[in-house]
């Protein structure tokens, strides 16, 4: 129990909670629940494709291309729904784009050797471009609005899409617990020497976790469709580095190694709180950005700090072992030769 | 326990095996054999191949020629899985352990097949072999003893027959060492081979069966270990053209020391060495005799300024030196050769002129230095310290690691330093090299600089010193008498009685 | 920095694409071949090179500054609220650099002293200073600063900033004789940055740092004063390529250079930079920005719609690292087997 109170998802969390809570001094407004399912609500796209981009940074990697594989999973959502494919399957086709959009980057890093950052900025480019090609430039508007009851249809208060949000990243977070391969993505941006050396597959490990990663931006798409009920230009623009910062901020280590789900989703709630705390600090949106990149920096100089004085007592107490383990070999030290 | 070996069917051979890495060869057609229920010691200094050897046979690396035979059959091993499922387990020095996961999960990440029936056999062998923990606790929480068990048990989740254990014994308590030789006996008794590595050269001749010595990328050395005793071990890894250092060296080491020392270090302390004291004089070769883990490359760094925590006087030429760097040590006439040269010496993929003038630029109110004046400052250093190059731009990477070790000897010494540090100076350079580092030193010394020469190799410090030092565990003593004996060196550095029962 | 033929060095390949392309683009559509239609057009992408010029430098040391694209946006910012606050147009200009190579300076400082990846700490830096950027209007409008004008600074965030002087918008829209200033701008920045490398200490630095930070702390060269400096000097050259963007638009705006991120790393990468650290070349940069400003003109000149050009430059980023991979490991592969080869032989010929 204790880790997890040591943990940064919980350290990011009680920052939330005091941040929201110092706004409602305010203005109280912060606290009505309409305004919290507000922010749950804004944050799920982002939520979503931080999940995704969860697995490719615990492997070591950056995915700099979810926005634009959810722009393209939006387009081909958007195709599929006027050509009056049933839901479901063009909900399919949605995630399926999304899978051969990170599958792609999956193999450009794990099989030819391109650095993450260089093959995900280009495909970036590449998926944004084809986006654009695919529409023409223009918005894909007329689609069906029946998509959109889901984000308007509310259960307890809460919309419909909210709740289908919530259970999948809790069926996501008991497949991670339950399948163990799941473990190989920890093991692989922990140590991929020592999980190579163990049998586990890396290719494929990295190939898995780009693959996720697109297909929950494939996801992200078809929240972001249901949300607004047509398919702009600019979907997903921007939303990657977004992305980046709210699973770092969440506790991954961009070292590869740590974090969990829950980082992404509690990652993807504060920034999206930023956004909304502005509102209510009556700061003009503008600001935004400089607040969210401040806060980011602060948390990574933070946990730098921290991280530098536990290894300062490991080294410590490591020496303090070797030392007490020289001494008991004292009586009759064994002979050494130099290796 | 002698060695059978001719009756069974190795469960690996090596046959004819070379590896080259980056042009570098490491190993040169080398013949090698684990057969079932048997201990089977590889000994070698650093550089030697070992490692190499262990990690061709465990599927890391493939060898550049030659076969592996498993079970009498040739076989391919492109990567550890495929090891794996041939029966062949290493136990790395450095367990790798994911400190994020349960030890349960470190048992069996990794593993195919059904979770509860892995987790079941998991729990049954480490029962076996006594690793009793909580399973669900963090693998960061094991300690060093149960690192290994936990990478032994791996082994054995996967039916291994050939157990690789690389030096198991280097950080263990002399109880957790007699536990880990019941082990051992008890897998041996079941059949399984076992490949083991130390530094102790007594563990060594008690739990093996058969021990080879490798050094240079072959084997000099190859035969039962009842057959052998410790003194033929060192000989055997002592370099072919070591000399006992004759009269000369009780000469030198009565060199009267009339000037002011060039190097004072008073009372230096930090996390791994205590109270460090001693002086070194214009002209002389202080030894540092010691092992890995003693503290003596630590305190090496903290007197050059690496590591800026330690507490303690340093006085380099005469002048006092309380805040050091790099850059600072470098300007007032001390610098460093460090142990790890292609971590810290050497700039790998650069040019060798580039890497040679690189201390020199560094210095405060240096210039910037005209690809001319580069050249010939390399040119100079080429001549002078017979490095073998095709021109100054050649990429260090490709050259020998002699070669290389006197490139960063070349990139220290333009500054013209008042004394010098060197770690480790001939760490896995063949035996001309060697020599030829030797005379830069004596060269160094006849111009008056102060060296201080930090080594495990015993051989090397008797050869080398005027006076010698041992550290051991943290702390720095002169060797009474002036004398250098290998003998009396390895007396105070190891210790030759002692055994592995407790 | 290797010391290979001229003829098949990097640069020398990228200059022969540049002219084929121009070649190719020539027949297709001779009006393309227009010497000052040629030089002007650069006008449109040579904000590019200037910041992947200062970002090869940075590349260098095996470093990343993504928030250089932010910086832009932020001196532009900067020099349109100072000039009509009532700063002299010089002063302004030398302001809005001089906060561009602080900004820089801060991501180097946070990078020296931590062991966050640059990475990371870039990318917090790339909000923040957007957010600066988009907000800084609003600021001075809250502190009390009043502006003649209608809706006060905020309405500078959405419109920019216009009326800029003559003698600063001719950097973006003028030119000596058929050369526009934009391009001398960015031609005595790539020299200046050519010296920088080639020429000085500190550029050795740079390489050595890339080549391997450990062994140069070892060395003695001053690693965090190295890495303060060259992240400022980044900045700097994002902040000139957001003047001279502010010129050529006679507009200063807090989102200039938003969308260029994918284009200046392309450019660095292209030009034979490696994303590793200790190679690279700043004439490479030029070369390669020049590559892909004048593919960006061509195709669109060949009535390819500007959709299909981050495609293509996507595919060109992806496959030049690709090539360069594959040429590395087959160099390495047949370097192995040859020295194989003689240490057997050195070996039998020894007798054993």
């Amino acid at each position: 129990m204790m880790k997890i109170f040591k943990s940064r998802e919980f350290l990011v969390l009680v920052l939330l909670i005091v941040m929201i809570l110092s706004v409602a001094t305010v203005n109280k407004a912060v606290l009505y629940p309409f305004t919290l399912i507000n922010i749950v609500n804004s944050s799920l796209f982002l939520m979503l494709i931080a999940i995704g981009q969860m697995f490719v940074v615990q492997t070591r990697g950056i995915d700099v291309s979810v926005g634009a594989i959810a722009g393209l999973a939006a387009v081909i959502f958007g195709f599929a729904l006027n050509a009056g494919i049933p839901l479901p399957l063009s909900m399919l086709l949605a995630l399926l784009t999304g899978f051969v959009g990170g599958f792609i980057n999956g193999i450009g890093v794990a099989i030819i050797g391109i650095p993450p950052i260089i093959m995900t900025l280009g495909t970036l480019g590449a998926y944004r471009g084809f986006m654009r090609v695919l529409t023409g430039g223009s918005w894909i508007e007329s689609i069906p609005q029946s998509i959109k009851s889901f984000a308007v249809t509310r259960y307890l208060n809460v919309p419909l899409m909210v709740w289908a949000v919530a259970i999948l990243v809790i069926v996501v977070a008991v497949l991670l617990w339950k399948i163990k391969p799941a473990r190989n993505f920890y093991a692989v941006g922990d140590n991929a020497d020592g999980a190579y050396l163990l049998g586990i597959n890396v290719t494929a490990t990295r190939i898995a976790a780009f693959s996720l990663s697109g297909v929950f931006a494939g996801a992200a798409a078809i929240v972001f469709v249901g949300q607004i009920g047509f398919v702009p230009m600019q979907t997903g623009n921007g939303q990657e580095l977004k992305a980046i910062a709210a699973v770092v901020l969440g506790g991954v280590s961009l070292m590869g190694g740590t974090g969990s789900i829950w980082s992404a989703v509690i990652g993807a709630l504060f920034l999206t709180a930023v956004d909304s705390m502005m509102i209510f600090l009556k700061v003009p949106g503008s600001w935004n950005n400089a607040v969210a990149g401040a806060v980011l920096l602060a948390v990574v100089v933070f946990d730098y700090l921290i991280r530098r004085t536990v290894r300062n007592r490991q080294l410590a107490a490591r020496a303090a072992e070797m030392r007490r383990a020289e001494q008991d070999a004292e009586p009759g030290q064994p002979m050494e030769a130099r290796s | 326990m002698p060695a059978d070996t001719a009756k069974t069917t190795p469960l690996v051979a090596l046959r004819g095996i070379w590896k080259l890495f980056e042009s570098v060869t490491v190993l040169r057609g080398i013949d090698f054999e684990i057969h079932p229920g048997q201990v089977h010691a590889l000994l070698g200094g650093n550089g030697s191949g070992k490692s190499t050897i262990v990690k061709i046979i465990s599927g890391a690396y493939q060898p550049t020629a030659g076969t592996i035979e498993i079970g009498g059959v040739a076989a391919v091993l492109s990567r550890p899985s495929e090891a794996h499922a041939k029966g062949i387990y290493m136990v790395p020095q450095e367990p790798h352990i994911f400190p994020n996961l349960s030890i349960m999960e470190n048992l069996t990440t990794g593993l195919a097949g059904d979770v509860a029936a892995n987790e079941q056999k998991a729990r049954d062998l480490a029962g076996e072999i006594g690793l009793n923990v909580d399973f669900t606790a963090p693998g960061g929480e094991l300690s060093i003893a149960n690192q290994q068990l936990v990478e032994i048990v791996r082994g054995l989740m996967r039916n291994a027959r050939v157990l690789i254990l690389d030096e198991p014994t280097s950080s263990l308590t002399r109880r957790e060492v007699a536990s880990l030789a019941g082990q051992i006996a008890r897998l041996t008794a079941q059949g399984i081979g076992i490949l083991f590595i130390s530094h102790r050269l007594n563990e060594v001749l008690e739990l093996s069966d058969t021990i080879s010595v490798l050094r240079d990328g072959h084997f000099v050395l190859s035969a039962p270990a009842s057959e052998l005793n410790a003194e033929m071990l060192v000989d055997a890894m002592l370099p072919e053209d070591f000399k006992a250092p004759a009269a000369a060296a009780a000469e030198m080491a009565a060199k009267a020391h009339d000037d002011a020392p060039v190097l004072e270090v008073n009372g230096l302390s930090g996390q791994t060495f205590r109270d460090v004291t001693f002086k070194v004089y214009p002209g002389e070769v202080v030894g540092i005799s010691g092992v890995v883990g003693s503290g003596r490359t630590e305190f090496a760094e903290a007197i050059y300024g690496i590591d800026t925590d330690a507490t303690g006087e340093v006085i380099i030429a005469g002048q006092p030196a309380p805040k050091r760097s790099p850059q600072i040590s470098q300007e007032m006439g001390l610098a460093y050769v460090p142990e790890d040269r292609h971590a810290h010496g050497i700039f790998l993929e650069a040019g060798c002129g580039q890497t040679i003038s690189a201390s020199l630029l560094s210095l405060r109110g240096a210039r910037y230095m005209s690809h001319r004046a580069e050249r010939d400052l390399a040119h100079s250093f080429i001549d002078r310290l017979r490095i073998k190059v095709s021109s100054a731009g050649q990429v260090a990477r490709t050259l020998s690691g002699g070669n290389q070790q006197k490139i960063v000897l070349a990139k220290t010494l333009a500054p013209e330093p008042r004394v010098i540090i060197l770690d480790e100076p001939t760490r896995g350079i063949d035996a001309r090299a060697r020599q030829d580092v030797y005379r830069i030193i004596r060269d160094l010394t006849a111009n008056g600089v102060g060296v201080v020469v930090i080594s495990s190799e015993v051989g090397e410090i008797a050869e080398v010193s005027d006076r010698v030092m041992i550290m051991k565990r943290g702390r720095l003593t002169e060797l009474a008498g002036g004398a250098c004996g290998v003998d009396q060196i390895s007396a105070a550095t190891f210790d030759v009685h002692g055994g592995v029962s407790a | 920095m290797k010391s290979a033929t001229w003829y098949k060095s990097w640069e020398f390949m990228l200059a022969v694409a540049l002219v084929l392309e121009l070649v190719v683009l020539g027949l297709i559509n001779p009006a393309f071949l227009n010497i000052e239609n040629l030089l002007f057009s650069t006008s449109d992408f040579v904000h590019v090179i200037i910041a992947a010029v200062g970002l090869t430098l940075v590349i260098m040391t095996g470093g990343i500054d993504i928030s250089g694209v932010s910086i832009m946006g932020l001196a532009s910012i900067v020099l349109g609220l100072a000039f009509v606050a009532g700063v002299p147009i010089g002063l302004a200009v030398v302001l809005a650099l001089g906060v561009g190579a602080l900004a820089g300076a801060f991501n180097g400082t946070v990078i020296a002293e931590t062991d966050v990846n640059p990475l990371v700490i870039t990318l917090a830096m790339l909000f923040f200073y957007a957010g600066v950027a988009t907000g800084l209007p609003t600021l001075l409008d809250m502190m009390g600063f009043s502006v003649a004008g209608a809706g006060g600074f905020e309405a500078y965030q959405y419109e920019g900033i216009t009326g800029l002087p003559k003698s600063f918008t001719w950097i973006g829209t003028g030119g000596i004789g058929w050369v526009p200033m934009p391009l001398i701008v960015t031609a005595v920045i790539a020299a200046v940055a050519t010296w920088l490398m080639h020429r000085t200490r500190f550029g050795r630095f740079l390489y050595l740092i890339g080549v391997s930070m450990d062994v140069a702390r070892f060395t003695g060269v001053p690693v965090k004063r190295t890495l303060v400096t060259v992240y400022a000097l980044n900045g700097f050259a994002a902040a000139a390529a957001g003047l001279v963007l502010t010129a050529y638009f006679t507009n200063a705006r807090s989102d200039l250079g938003a969308e260029a991120l994918l284009n200046i790393i392309t450019a660095v990468v292209l030009g034979g930079s490696s994303i590793y650290g200790g190679q690279g070349s700043v004439l490479g940069t030029f070369l390669a920005g020049l590559v892909l400003g004048y593919l960006r003109q061509g195709l669109l000149a060949l009535g390819i719609t500007s959709d299909v050009v981050p495609v293509i430059v996507g595919a060109v980023l992806i496959g030049t690292v690709a090539l360069k991979i594959g040429m590395s490991n087959l160099n390495t592969r047949r370097a192995n087997r040859a020295a194989y080869e003689t240490e057997r032989m050195a070996m039998t010929q020894n007798g054993g």
